[in-house]
C-alpha cells in the first residue's frame, strides 16, 4: 500500500508506554496506516512480537557494566520506601539526569533515522523532548501516558508528589524542593535544546506540548478540575488506551477457591522479591486465588502458597478483565486497564506517578492506597477484604467501565492521529467520525 | 466478597480407555472425517486391534467429552461441533496416575515444591500412597525431570519452561529439527492434510477466542510431524522425546495473539514446502521460524535505565 501513512512511534523504554502505543498502533494498522516503532537502545523485541517493524537506535557511550541492574536495585529499593517528597533527591533527580543523558545520546542517530524514514507523523510517548522530532518535517503527537499531573496546572497536584488535590501547603514545599533538585539536569537539558535550535523550557519542564495534537491517558473518572482548561483543539483526553490480548486460561490452583486477584508491580517492581515474598505470606491467609506477576525472577521463588500462581508474563488486559481485584504499583497503564474493566485497584506505589495515581484512586473512590513502607499483614489483608466486599465501589466501577468502553481510547487516538497526519479522510469509517464528534462535543 | 469458585473435575477414567479414545481420534483425523461421520464399532475395533467392548467404552468417553454423539438408531457419530482442531486439543481428561505426576510438575513449576523433595513429603502433600508417589517420580525420572539424591530425596532438574531451559531448547531444536527434513524424510500426507485444516481453523478464530492451549497442541502436532518423518531413527526419537517435555503440565505458551498467528502462518508456509516436496526450503523456513519464536524481549525496563536481559541474581543483593 504505497500511500499508507507512515506513523513512527517512539515510546520511552518502559512497558507501560510501549504497550499503550501497541494498542494505538494496532488500531492504526487496521485502518490501513503503516505504524513502525523507533526503539531506545536495547528496548527491542516487544514491538516485533506484535508484528511491527522496529528501528533500533544504536547504543552510544561506554557499555553498561554487567552488574548495572544489581546496583540499580540495591541502590534504589530503600528509596522506594521513602515518601514522594523524600524521593526527589534520591530517585527523581538522578532519574532525570539519566533521561537527559538518553535524550542527548539519541539525538544524532534519531535525526538520521527520521531523515531516512520520512514518516508522515511521529508519535512521542515519553517524558522528554527530542529536538530531532521537532525538526522533522512532519507533525508530531505527544502522548501523555503518565498520570494527568504530568501537565502542570495551579489546581492539579504537582507531578510525582502524590499530594491530595487540596493540599496547598504540601504543594509549595514539594515544588520548592523539586525545582531545586532537578535544576542541574534541567539546566543541562536546556543547554542541549538551545544547541539543537529549540527554545529552553520553564524550570521543572522537560517536554513541551505538541503544537499539533496531545493525547492524555486520563479517564473522565480521574480527571482534575483545571484552573486553566486545556485547549480542546490541541489536547484530547482518552478513556485509557487498553489493547486487546488473547484469552487467558486460568491455571489449576491446589487451593482453588474464592475470588481472583491479579498482582503486578510492573517489570521494575517485580525485582523487589522481598516485598513480593512478604505479600505472598499474607495472601496464603486469604480465601482467594492470586495470579502474581513475578517477572524475571519467577524461578527464584520458593514455598509459594497453594492459592498463588506465579508467571513471568501475563496477557495483562485479559487477566484484569477476569479479576475481582488488581493489586498494582499505580502505573498509569495498569490503572487504566483496571478502570476499563471495572476492577478496583489496591495501589502500593513505589515511585514516579504511581504516587499520584494512588492518591487519585482514594480521592475518586476507584481504589485504595497502601503504603509500601509500613503495611502489615493485618492492614494488607483488611485492605483486600475491604475492597472485595465494597459492593458500592464495584457498582460504580462497572458503570464507569461501560462509559469507557463506549469511547475506546485506542479508536479515538487512531482517528485523531490519522486526521493530524492528513490521511484521515481516506481511512476513517463513518462510525469513527460520529464517535469523534461525540467525544469532541 | 464475590464468589467465583471454579468447578473442579475429579474424573479419572481408566488409562486403557483413554489411550484407546486417543487412538480413535487419530483414526478420525487420519481419514479426515468431519461432523456427523459414522464411527462403526467393529471397524474401529479392527483398526485398533481390540474387541468391541473397550471400543464402546472409549467411544462413551468421547461422548462424555462432547466429541461424539450416540443414538440407538444411528450408533456413534462425530458430534456436530466436532472439528479436527478439537480432536487435536488436549480435551481428554487425565488418568489418576498421570494426574499425580501432573500435580507434582504443576507444583514444581509454580515453585510450591522446592528443588529437593522426599517421598514422605510428597505422600503427605498429595495424600497419596508410597507406591503411587514412587511410580510418579519414576515417570518423571524417565523424562530426566528428577534424579535420585542421597537418602530418600529426589532432585528436580530445570523444568522445560525455565528461561534457561527454553534457550537451550531452541538451540537444540535449531541443530536437530531442520536435519530431520534431510533426504529420506518420510512425509505423512494424511496427517499433514488434517493438520492444515486444523491450523486454518485456528487462524479463523477471532483474537478473543485464540486459545494458547490450542496453539500449543497444534504446535506440538506440527513439530511432531517433522520428527516422526525423520529418516534417522535416533534423530526422530530425540526430537519426539524433547517434544514430550514441552507438552508437560506446568508449561505454558507466553505469546501474544499476534505472535500466535504469525507462528501458525509460518507453520503453514513450511507445510506448503513440505507438501510440494521442497524439503530443503522447508528446512530453511523452519530455521527462520525457530529463530523468530525465541523471545528477544527485555525482562525489565525503566525510564532512564538500559533494558535488562537475563537475570541471574536475587534482587536486593546478598542481604535480601
Amino acid at each position: 500500500m504505497p500511500d499508507a501513512p507512515l506513523i513512527a512511534f517512539f515510546p520511552e523504554a518502559s512497558f507501560g508506554a510501549a504497550l499503550n502505543c501497541v494498542g494505538i498502533a494496532r488500531e492504526l494498522q487496521s485502518r490501513g496506516a503503516r505504524p513502525v516503532f523507533i526503539c531506545h537502545p536495547g528496548f527491542t523485541g516487544i514491538f516485533a512480537d506484535y508484528g511491527f517493524q522496529e528501528y533500533h537506535l544504536p547504543s552510544t557511550g561506554p557499555a553498561q557494566p554487567a552488574d548495572y541492574w544489581q546496583a540499580f536495585i540495591r541502590r534504589h529499593l530503600p528509596h522506594f520506601n521513602l515518601s514522594p517528597i523524600d524521593q526527589i533527591e534520591t530517585y527523581v533527580a538522578p532519574t532525570w539526569e539519566a533521561i537527559v543523558d538518553t535524550a542527548i545520546a539519541a539525538e544524532a542517530p534519531l535525526a538520521a533515522l527520521l531523515a531516512r524514514l520520512r514518516p508522515d507523523l511521529i508519535v512521542l510517548d515519553n517524558v522528554v523532548m527530542f529536538p530531532a522530532i521537532a525538526r522533522a518535517a512532519c507533525p508530531w503527537v505527544r502522548i501523555i501516558s503518565c498520570a494527568e499531573t504530568e501537565l502542570a496546572d495551579e489546581t492539579v497536584p504537582p507531578y510525582l508528589s502524590g499530594l491530595a488535590s487540596d493540599d496547598r501547603t504540601g504543594r509549595a514545599a514539594f515544588l520548592q524542593r523539586y525545582l531545586k533538585a532537578t535544576a542541574p539536569a534541567q539546566d543541562r537539558y536546556n543547554r542541549f535544546r538551545q544547541s539543537a535550535g529549540l527554545a529552553p523550557l520553564a524550570p521543572g519542564q522537560f517536554l513541551e506540548p505538541s503544537p499539533d495534537l496531545n493525547l492524555l491517558l486520563a479517564p473522565s473518572v480521574l480527571r482534575h478540575d483545571r484552573a486553566t482548561p486545556l485547549d480542546p483543539d490541541q489536547f484530547t483526553f482518552l478513556e485509557g488506551c487498553v489493547r486487546h490480548e488473547g484469552p487467558y486460561e486460568l491455571p489449576d490452583f491446589p487451593r482453588n477457591e474464592g475470588p481472583l486477584i491479579y498482582v503486578s508491580f510492573g517489570s521494575l517492581g517485580a525485582l523487589d522479591m522481598g516485598l513480593m515474598e512478604r505479600m505472598m505470606a499474607t495472601f496464603a491467609t486469604i480465601p482467594a486465588r492470586f495470579l502474581v506477576n513475578a517477572g524475571a525472577l519467577r524461578e527464584a521463588y520458593r514455598s509459594v502458597p497453594d492459592n498463588v500462581h506465579l508467571e513471568g508474563w501475563y496477557p495483562q488486559p485479559s487477566v484484569v478483565a477476569m479479576a475481582d481485584l488488581f493489586i498494582h504499583h499505580g502505573g498509569n497503564n495498569s490503572f487504566c486497564e483496571a478502570l476499563y474493566h471495572g476492577v478496583p485497584s489496591l495501589i502500593l506505589p513505589y515511585c514516579w506517578d504511581g504516587h499520584d495515581n494512588a492518591t487519585r484512586a482514594e480521592e475518586t473512590g476507584t481504589g485504595r492506597r497502601l503504603n509500601r513502607a509500613d503495611w502489615t499483614a493485618a492492614s494488607l489483608s483488611a485492605a483486600i477484604r475491604g475492597l472485595l466486599s465494597d459492593d458500592a465501589m464495584r457498582a460504580r466501577l462497572k458503570a464507569n467501565a461501560r462509559q469507557m468502553k463506549a469511547a475506546p481510547g485506542v479508536e479515538t487516538a487512531a482517528t485523531l492521529i490519522l486526521k493530524t497526519a492528513g490521511a484521515g479522510s481516506k481511512a476513517l469509517a463513518p462510525a469513527d467520525h460520529q464517535r469523534m464528534a461525540r467525544h469532541e462535543g | 466478597m464475590p464468589s467465583t469458585t471454579p468447578k473442579t473435575s475429579a474424573r479419572s477414567p481408566r488409562a486403557s480407555h483413554l489411550e484407546l479414545a486417543r487412538q480413535i481420534l487419530d483414526h478420525v483425523r487420519a481419514r479426515g472425517l468431519g461432523p456427523g461421520a459414522h464411527l462403526p464399532e467393529q471397524a474401529l475395533a479392527t483398526a485398533c486391534n481390540v474387541s468391541r467392548t473397550p471400543v464402546r467404552a472409549a467411544l462413551n468417553l468421547l461422548v462424555t467429552e462432547g466429541l461424539v454423539t450416540h443414538t440407538g438408531d444411528a450408533g456413534y457419530r462425530l458430534a456436530p461441533a466436532f472439528s479436527t482442531a478439537s480432536a487435536l486439543s488436549n480435551t481428554l481428561p487425565q488418568t489418576s496416575d498421570r494426574d499425580l505426576t501432573a500435580r507434582i510438575l504443576r507444583d514444581r513449576a509454580g515453585r510450591r515444591l522446592d528443588e529437593t523433595v522426599t517421598v514422605g513429603e510428597l505422600m503427605r502433600r498429595y495424600s497419596a500412597a508410597r507406591s503411587a508417589v514412587t511410580q510418579a517420580l519414576g515417570k518423571l525420572a524417565e523424562d530426566g525431570l528428577v534424579t535420585r539424591a542421597p537418602g530418600q530425596s529426589w532432585l528436580f532438574s530445570p523444568l522445560p519452561d525455565d528461561p534457561e531451559s527454553q534457550a537451550d531448547s531452541y538451540d537444540f531444536r535449531l541443530i536437530l529439527e531442520p536435519a530431520a527434513l534431510a533426504p529420506g524424510f518420510r512425509f505423512d500426507p494424511d496427517r499433514a492434510a488434517a493438520l492444515r485444516r486444523a491450523m486454518i481453523g485456528f487462524l479463523a478464530e477471532p483474537d478473543h477466542r485464540l486459545d494458547p492451549r490450542a496453539f500449543q497442541s497444534l504446535d506440538s502436532e506440527f513439530h511432531g510431524l517433522i520428527a516422526r518423518g525423520a529418516a534417522n531413527r535416533f534423530l526422530g526419537e530425540a526430537l519426539l522425546g524433547h517434544l514430550r517435555l514441552r507438552d508437560l503440565p506446568g508449561t505454558s505458551t507466553r505469546l501474544n495473539v499476534v505472535r500466535l498467528r504469525q507462528a501458525m502462518q509460518e507453520h503453514l508456509g513450511i507445510l506448503d514446502q513440505m507438501e510440494a516436496g521442497r524439503f530443503d526450503i522447508a528446512a530453511d523456513l523452519l530455521r527462520v521460524h525457530l529463530r523468530l519464536s525465541r523471545s528477544q524481549r527485555p525482562q525489565a525496563a525503566n525510564r532512564g535505565a538500559p533494558p535488562l536481559f537475563g537475570l541471574t541474581f536475587r534482587a536486593g543483593g546478598p542481604d535480601a
